[in-house]
Parts: structure tokens; C-alpha cells; sequence
């Protein structure tokens, strides 16, 4: 028997087979070639540790260590104690405007971080908006820029990482615990601590890790407030890009130690998280405690201040693009024109932010939504390694996978950089894992028979796929396809390695105007990567909502 | 055509030989039982003949071709699941002719049968109907419909009645079987219900621990049962030592409770058994009494109502019993 397959297995296997393919080329390839620089000599032929004993010995790299994991463990510390009682607030606490709080909240993960950044020093920078109008009046405060904004900004930006889960852990927990637990003589606010928070703690811990992660990898917000404070996505991308001469193997060295400490975060999370949910069967979800107006108020103020505050930055963002900029300095008149500007000078970038964004979305769907059906469907070595490989790019900086891109990329058989495909696969790999995520959560969803019931009636498994699980995941793919494009439309940390001539996108053009003062632009670019963030997805809620009501 | 031929056929998870060594022969049109306790293995042997669970060992043959290497899709099966499996994008007249587009039966043709289908199962005009507009009922007709519309080879049934009330169940049950009779094809139904065993099939295997205990038609498998699994699995039994009964042979026997008479309702040739009422429940139509007999072994017992009949706990009763319906188990 030449063919020995199960017949059942040959689908999954397909799959997965060109699953491996791709990420093969795309993904490990680029990142055994990091690894390879970052152990090599000058000469790039012999095996060496140099680069890790020179760079390492160096105060500036250690202290970008240093400073990359503080800045990380203090985001995820405040970002966690912010938003548990948030979470715990919205799912137990009667609050008015629930709806409109969790919407706002859901924001901060599809608008770009760095506009962040960038509207806190427009606003409280140096020579900041409201700075200028403090300073006026004699008031004066400290610095934004270092470790205290970077801190700020990861805290509203991320901070949905820890509080959605941790929302929907609060509402499953089930009531018959905490009332086991009163009638056992313990009061309301104990039973809290001592019952439900144990309950929730893995969603805590495992959103607060996803947060952490985010730090650790993000470009955008350090590169507009660290100064010269180094850390460590940066300063990977300065040595590679180096004004002086690029340096793949110290860029390396970074690039490997940031995988290797986000890859130890990911396991951690999985090995010790990932089981240890707390089973609870709640048939529905707990009901509103009865608090104090006082406490009510308070909470409701807290919550609305939260999602406020987060939002500010892009909103800001928002008015001053409309406003008249001379070269960084403001004048408070509406104006048009930095749109004109923006589509006067940049109409390409603008373009290719756009068909980047739908070619990689719809990239994305192809792999992600096969791969998670396979990985949730099957248990096999196979799907394991294909899921761990599939959740791979969650724990490789952009930064460092756009330099893999170049290092393997630039010669030889493939030969992808200065065009527009290189940008294309490397927001593919990267988002994979999302996209993964979210099928293999439909998937979840979907009754296994309903896909035997079509096999035993004639279809294949391949037709079973096609006909019977699409149609039943399309909500799910349309969503999920619809967050991929937003988040590649405002992609940075990959993109500011890998674009060339022409294929510059809209946060190349921000980020071109930060470095040469042109605000006026800037504010423009991200006035409209903003609208183009919330479009797809106010559209697609309605969409939704329509489909779910025919 | 002939039937399903099933020899050696073998599967273990891990450490669980959750079929083993299982040969089975099923008659063209036979309507075919596997009877067996949660985990004896029932459904991982329809779902080897459905080809969803691989056979780590042995074969299964419908008629001459052997089947148990083909995929799924081209075994000429209708299944119907516990839950429905009912399509939740398509509508009811979608769901039933979706195994005849498979099969590339021309279009012209699969309204009529549909149509057809849909009567079989009473549900005439409910076509256009979605299937979230349906009842549990309902939607169990769609599914068997769904699985009859397409004349497979075997129509196999994993449980399909036990997520229904039991009023329904009741009434699917024998519609089932009417409609397997008519249109004769072989069916091989999957239970844990002893009653509902024996009220639709033509023959039953009982199995326990992934292997058969023992095949034959209903009245064999209650009457005459081979081991004291069996005896036990088919209905409430005395299974005692045959020295507790007074006779000499070191064996298990089994006696039902239908079996045992007061002694003074029963003819003389029955052997006759001193003892005493210890516990009593009355249902109804039935009353089942414990019987504590002068050995210390309890026999249960029932008596049909009848009017002015009157036993009470502690009542010292001489009982008789059917030497006829004893049977040996092993
Ligand atoms: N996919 C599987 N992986 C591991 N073990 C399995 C699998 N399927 C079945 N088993 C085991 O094989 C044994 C037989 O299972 P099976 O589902 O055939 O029982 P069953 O007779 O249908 O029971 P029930 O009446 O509860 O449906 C059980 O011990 C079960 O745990
Ligand atoms: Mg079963």
C-alpha cells in the first residue's frame, strides 16, 4: 500500500501541508535567517558568540532591556489594576450606558497606538497645545516623554486586552458559588475576594500577559516618546536601518532575545492558563448586585472616565487635522488644508495603504480560517505543531520579522524586497494568529455532526468544508476579516522596515512628518486611518445586526 | 443486495477496547439493534460501519464489496443523529435534497422526491419551512427524511429518539420501524433502552464492554438469557445461586418476576418457596414485592392489581415458580 492515509486524515493533512508551506518560507525561514545573523562573525561564515558577549556588554543595549521589560511589567500592572474593577463594574454593577461602554472600549485595539503617542505630544509635548497654554498661564508639569508617557499610552491602549475577558469570566462565574458562600456566613464584599476573583484570575492573568507581550514588540509608541531613552523594538531597527552602516547581526542579537523573552511570556500563558479555567457551568449570567447609589455613582464615573480618556488622544487627533498647522506650529482656525496637503502628496501611499490592507485581509482569511477549523477539528501531532506554529508571529515583533524579511528575501530564489508583495506577506504572517484565534472560536461553536450528517449523505469533506462550515462561520469570517484589514491599514512596525520607493503607506507618511516636524500632515494621515478604522467596522456591526435579524 | 457482514472488527482508544473481536452478520431489511450500556461501544461501531471511526483491526462487508476502507462519503449511508445534525443554513426542503445533489440526481427529479420524503415523515408542505421554525420532533422527521430520500444501502440511528419527551418518543418509535418495513431498507438503530430494543427491532445484540453478549430476536434475549449481564440488562430479574432455589447444580439462574406466583394462585407441579413480604411498592397496574425467603436470599416479585387484593409488609407468603422460565446463565 503505497497510500495509507485515513481518508478522514487526507483533508486536514492538505491543509495543514500548505499551512507549513507558507509559513515555512514565510515565517521560519525569515527567522532561522535572524537567528543565523545574530550568530555569525563579521565575515558571516563562522559559528560565534560575539555578538551577544559585545552587544550585551554594552550599558546602552542592557539598559534597553532594562527599560523595555519596566516599561512592560508597570503597563501591565496599572493596566490590571485598572481594569479589573472596570470589568468587575460593567458585568456586576448596574451602570447606565453598558452598551455604548463596551463599544468605546473595543476601540482602543483596532485605532493605532502611535496616533496615541503622537496626539500626546501634539497635546502635552514640548511644544504641545495645551503646554503652550499652561505655560501661559505659569503652569508647568513634568516631562511626557520617557517612561511615564510610554507607560500612559500602553495603559488606554491595551487596556481592553485584560478587560474584555475579564468582563466575560466575571459573567460566567456562577452564582450558586458566591451564594454557597453566604449562606456559609461570608459578606458580599469577601465572598468577592475570596470566591470570585480566584474564578476570574486566569482571565486577568492571561489578558495582562497579552499585554505585556504588546509592550514588548511595540515600535510605534517609543519611537515618538522614548527620546533617547533606548528600548529595545527601537533600537533593533535602528541598527538594522543605522544611518552609518546596517547591521544585521547586533540587529539580530535584539531580534532573537525579544522573541525569545515574548516566546517564554506566550508558553507561560499557555502552559499554566490555557487549562486552568476554572470550570463553572452557569446556566445565565449573575445578576447586578444591589449597591449604594454612592458606590453607583462612583463606578459609573470611573467606568465613563476610563473609555473617555482613552479615546481622547484620537479624538484630539481628529479636531487638529482640521486646523491650521505652520510647519509644527498650530493656529486654531479650521482648515482643510492638511487634507489637501495629504492628498495632494500622498495619494500613493494612501492607495497602497488601502489595497495592502484588502490583499492581506483577504490573505489572511484563506490561511486562517482552513488552519483554525483544522487545528480545532483534529487531534493529531500535526494540528498541534501547525497551531503552535500558526500562534508563532503573535510572539515575533514586526520589527524583527520584516528584517528577517530582508535578510532572506533580498537575494537568491526569492527576491521580494522594493516591491509591494514583501509588505503583503509579512501583515499575512503576522496576523495569522488572530485570524486563527477567531475561527477556531466559531469552530468551537459548530456541532461535529452536522459535518459527518453531510458526509454520510455523499458530500466530501472537502465539499462538507465548503458548503456546510463556511456558511456557518461567514458572520465570524466576514469580522474577523474586517479586524485584519483595520489593523494591517495601521501597521507600522513591519512596514517601516520593509517599504520601498513607491510602496509607502499612510504610516510611513505619519511617521516621515514626526521625524521632519511636518504635523500638519501627520494629524491629517492619522485623521483619516482613524475614520478608515472605524468605517468597515461600523458598517460590518450593521451588517451583522441585519443578518442576525432576517 | 444483501446485508452488512461485519468480522473481527476491533478499536482501541488508548487504553479502552471500546469494540473488540465484534463478528455480526445484519439480513437484508432487517431492522437491527445495538443494545448496551453508556460505553459498551455502540456507537463506535456505527460509527465504523458509518466510516467516521477508523477499525484498528477486521473488516466490514455490505453483501460481497467490502466497505470499512472507503471514505464516508461513498458508502451509501443515512444516518440520523441524536441531535438532529439538521443543516441550520438551509431550509427543510434544502436539508432533505442536499444527499440527492450529492449524487447528482437531476434537478427535475429531486422536487418530487423530496416532496415524497417530507410526507413519509408527516411533514408535507413543511419545504420552505427553516429549521429554526421547527420543533425537536419536527426536526428529527427532517432527518430522517434527509436520510430515507437518498435509499442508501443502510439507514443507521445513533440514539435518535432520547433527546424527544417520552410521549414521542413513544410514537417515533413505531414510525420508524413502519417506515423502515416499507421501504426495506436495513437499519441498524443504537440504543440504551431496553424497552425501546425491543419494541422496534427484529433482532438485538447486546453488547458490554466493547464486545457482544449476545445476539438473537427480543423474546430470546428476555426469555432465555446466557449470562447474568444479559439477564440483568433486559428487565428486573432474580438472578440467585441454584441452591437458594433448592436444586443441586453449583450454577446462576435467573428467574423473572412475572415468574413467581403466591402459592395458592399457582398450579401444583410448581415448586413452592416459605418466606416473607419485606418491602412493597404499588404502581398502578403492578405491585412489586420483596420477598425474603427462609435462606436469606430476596426474591422479587410482581402481582397484577386486582380488586380486593390485599398483602402487607411482614406477611408470611409461601411462593411457587415457573420451573420452565428458570434459565442458567453463565
Ligand atoms: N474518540 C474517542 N477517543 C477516546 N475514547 C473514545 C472515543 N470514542 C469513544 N471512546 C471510548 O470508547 C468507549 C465506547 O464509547 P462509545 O461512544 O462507543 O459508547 P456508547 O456505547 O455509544 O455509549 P453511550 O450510550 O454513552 O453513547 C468509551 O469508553 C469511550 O470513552
Ligand atoms: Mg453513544
Amino acid at each position: 500500500m503505497t497510500f495509507a492515509i485515513p481518508h478522514g486524515q487526507r483533508l486536514p493533512l492538505a491543509i495543514a501541508g500548505l499551512a507549513f508551506v507558507f509559513l515555512g518560507l514565510f515565517l521560519v525561514y525569515p527567522l532561522v535567517n535572524v537567528f543565523g545573523a545574530s550568530f555569525l562573525d563579521a565575515e558571516g561564515t563562522a559559528f560565534t558568540f560575539a555578538n551577544y558577549t559585545k552587544m550585551l556588554g554594552r550599558p546602552f543595549y542592557r539598559a534597553a532591556v532594562v527599560n523595555t521589560l519596566e516599561i512592560g511589567v508597570a503597563a501591565t500592572l496599572i493596566t490590571t489594576v485598572l481594569a479589573v474593577p472596570f470589568a468587575f463594574a460593567l458585568a456586576r454593577l448596574p451602570i447606565p450606558g453598558k452598551s455604548a461602554i463596551l463599544a468605546m472600549a473595543s476601540l482602543p485595539l483596532i485605532l493605532p497606538s502611535f496616533v496615541s503617542a503622537y496626539a500626546l505630544v501634539l497635546l502635552l509635548g514640548r511644544s504641545g497645545i495645551v503646554t503652550q497654554w499652561l505655560q501661559a498661564h505659569g503652569i508647568g508639569f513634568g516631562s511626557i516623554y520617557g517612561m511615564g508617557g510610554i507607560v500612559a499610552v500602553y495603559t488606554l491602549t491595551l487596556y481592553p486586552y485584560v478587560l474584555l475577558p475579564t468582563i466575560a469570566a466575571f459573567k460566567a462565574v456562577d452564582v450558586s458559588m458566591e451564594e454557597a458562600a453566604q449562606s456559609l456566613g461570608s459578606s458580599p464584599g469577601r465572598t468577592v475576594w475570596t470566591v470570585t476573583l480566584p474564578i476570574v484570575l486566569p482571565a486577568i492573568l492571561a489578558g495582562g500577559l497579552l499585554v505585556f507581550i504588546e509592550t514588548l514588540e511595540n515600535f510605534g509608541v517609543p519611537f515618538v516618546l522614548a527620546e533617547d531613552m533606548p528600548i529595545f523594538a527601537v533600537e533593533a531597527f535602528k541598527l538594522f536601518i543605522g544611518e552609518t552602516a546596517p547591521n544585521p547581526s547586533s540587529a539580530g542579537v535584539l531580534g532573537v532575545l525579544l522573541i525569545l523573552t515574548t516566546t517564554l511570556v506566550l508558553l507561560i500563558q499557555r502552559r499554566f492558563l490555557a487549562h486552568r479555567r476554572f470550570a463553572t457551568n452557569a446556566r445565565q449570567a449573575p445578576p447586578l448586585l444591589k449597591v449604594g447609589a454612592g458606590v453607583q455613582a462612583l463606578a459609573t464615573v470611573y467606568c465613563w472616565a476610563v473609555v473617555t480618556l482613552a479615546l481622547v488622544p484620537f479624538f484630539s487627533i481628529v479636531v487638529l487635522s482640521f486646523m491650521e498647522f505652520r510647519g509644527p506650529v498650530l493656529h486654531p482656525h479650521f482648515s482643510l488644508d492638511n487634507f489637501a496637503f495629504l492628498f495632494d502628496r500622498a495619494l500613493r501611499p494612501l492607495a497602497n495603504t488601502l489595497m495592502f490592507a484588502t490583499a492581506a485581509a483577504l490573505a489572511v482569511t484563506l490561511i486562517g480560517v482552513p488552519v483554525g477549523y483544522v487545528v480545532t477539528r483534529y487531534r493529531s501531532g500535526v494540528a498541534s505543531l501547525l497551531d503552535v506554529l500558526a500562534t508563532l508571529p503573535f510572539a515575533v515583533a514586526g520589527t524583527v520579522l520584516a528584517i528577517g524579511f530582508i535578510v532572506s528575501f533580498n537575494a537568491g530564489a526569492l527576491v521580494l524586497t522594493g516591491g509591494p508583495l514583501i509588505l503583503v506577506l509579512a501583515y499575512t504572517v503576522r496576523k495569522v494568529p488572530f485570524a486563527v484565534r477567531s475561527a477556531s472560536a466559531i469552530v468551537h461553536q459548530i456541532d461535529v455532526s452536522l459535518e459527518e450528517a453531510s458526509v454520510s449523505l455523499g458530500r466530501s469533506p472537502l465539499q462538507t468544508f465548503l458548503r456546510i462550515v463556511v456558511p456557518l462561520m461567514l458572520g465570524g469570517i466576514l469580522s474577523g476579516m474586517v479586524l485584519s484589514w483595520v489593523t494591517v491599514a495601521s501597521e507600522l512596525s513591519a512596514t517601516i522596515v520593509l517599504y520601498s520607493g513607491p510602496w509607502s503607506t499612510l504610516t510611513v507618511v505619519m511617521f516621515q512628518a514626526l521625524e521632519s516636524g511636518g504635523a500638519g500632515i501627520a494629524t491629517a494621515a492619522a485623521s483619516f486611518l482613524i475614520v478608515v478604522s472605524l468605517l468597515p467596522i461600523a458598517l460590518l456591526y450593521r451588517l451583522v445586526r441585519r443578518y442576525e435579524l432576517s | 443486495m444483501s446485508g452488512i457482514v461485519i468480522a473481527g472488527a476491533s478499536r482501541t482508544f488508548g487504553t479502552v477496547r471500546a469494540v473488540d473481536r465484534v463478528d455480526l452478520t445484519v439480513e437484508q431489511g432487517e431492522f437491527f439493534t445495538l443494545l448496551g450500556p453508556s460505553g459498551c461501544g455502540k456507537t463506535t461501531l456505527l460509527r465504523m460501519i458509518a466510516g467516521f471511526t477508523p477499525l484498528d483491526a477486521g473488516e466490514i462487508r455490505f453483501g460481497e464489496r467490502r466497505i470499512d476502507r472507503l471514505p464516508a462519503h461513498v458508502r451509501d449511508i443515512g444516518m440520523v443523529f441524536q441531535n438532529y445534525a439538521v443543516f441550520p443554513t438551509l431550509s427543510v426542503a434544502g436539508n432533505v435534497a442536499y444527499g440527492l445533489k450529492a449524487r447528482r440526481v437531476p434537478a427535475a427529479e429531486i422536487g418530487p422526491r423530496v416532496e415524497e420524503a417530507l410526507a413519509m415523515v408527516q411533514l408535507a408542505g413543511y419545504g420552505g419551512r427553516q429549521p429554526h421554525e421547527l420543533s425537536g420532533g419536527q426536526l428529527q422527521r427532517v432527518a430522517i427524511a434527509r436520510a430515507l430520500v437518498i435509499r442508501p444501502h443502510v439507514l443507521l440511528f445513533d440514539e435518535p429518539l432520547s433527546n424527544l419527551d417520552a410521549r414521542l418518543r413513544v410514537s417515533m418509535r413505531s414510525e420508524i420501524r413502519a417506515l423502515q418495513k416499507s421501504l426495506g431498507i436495513t437499519a441498524i438503530y443504537v440504543t440504551h433502552d431496553q424497552e425501546e430494543a425491543m419494541s422496534v427491532s427484529d433482532r438485538i445484540a447486546l453488547m458490554n464492554h466493547g464486545r457482544l453478549e449476545q445476539v438473537g430476536v427480543p423474546e430470546e434475549i428476555y426469555r432465555k438469557p446466557a449470562t447474568r449481564f444479559a439477564a440483568e440488562f433486559m428487565g428486573t430479574t432474580n438472578l440467585v445461586e441454584a441452591r437458594a432455589l433448592g436444586l443441586a447444580a453449583p450454577v446462576w439462574v435467573s428467574l423473572r418476576p412475572e415468574a413467581l406466583r403466591f402459592a395458592e394462585e399457582a398450579p401444583v407441579g410448581w415448586p413452592r418457596l416459605p418466606g416473607a413480604v419485606v418491602a412493597l411498592e404499588m404502581l398502578g397496574p403492578i405491585t412489586r414485592l420483596d420477598v425474603k425467603l427462609e435462606n436469606g436470599s430476596v426474591m422479587k416479585m410482581v402481582l397484577l392489581d386486582a380488586p380486593g387484593q390485599i398483602v402487607r409488609e411482614g406477611q408470611v407468603v409461601t411462593l411457587a415458580y415457573d420451573p420452565s422460565r428458570l434459565t442458567v446463565v453463565s
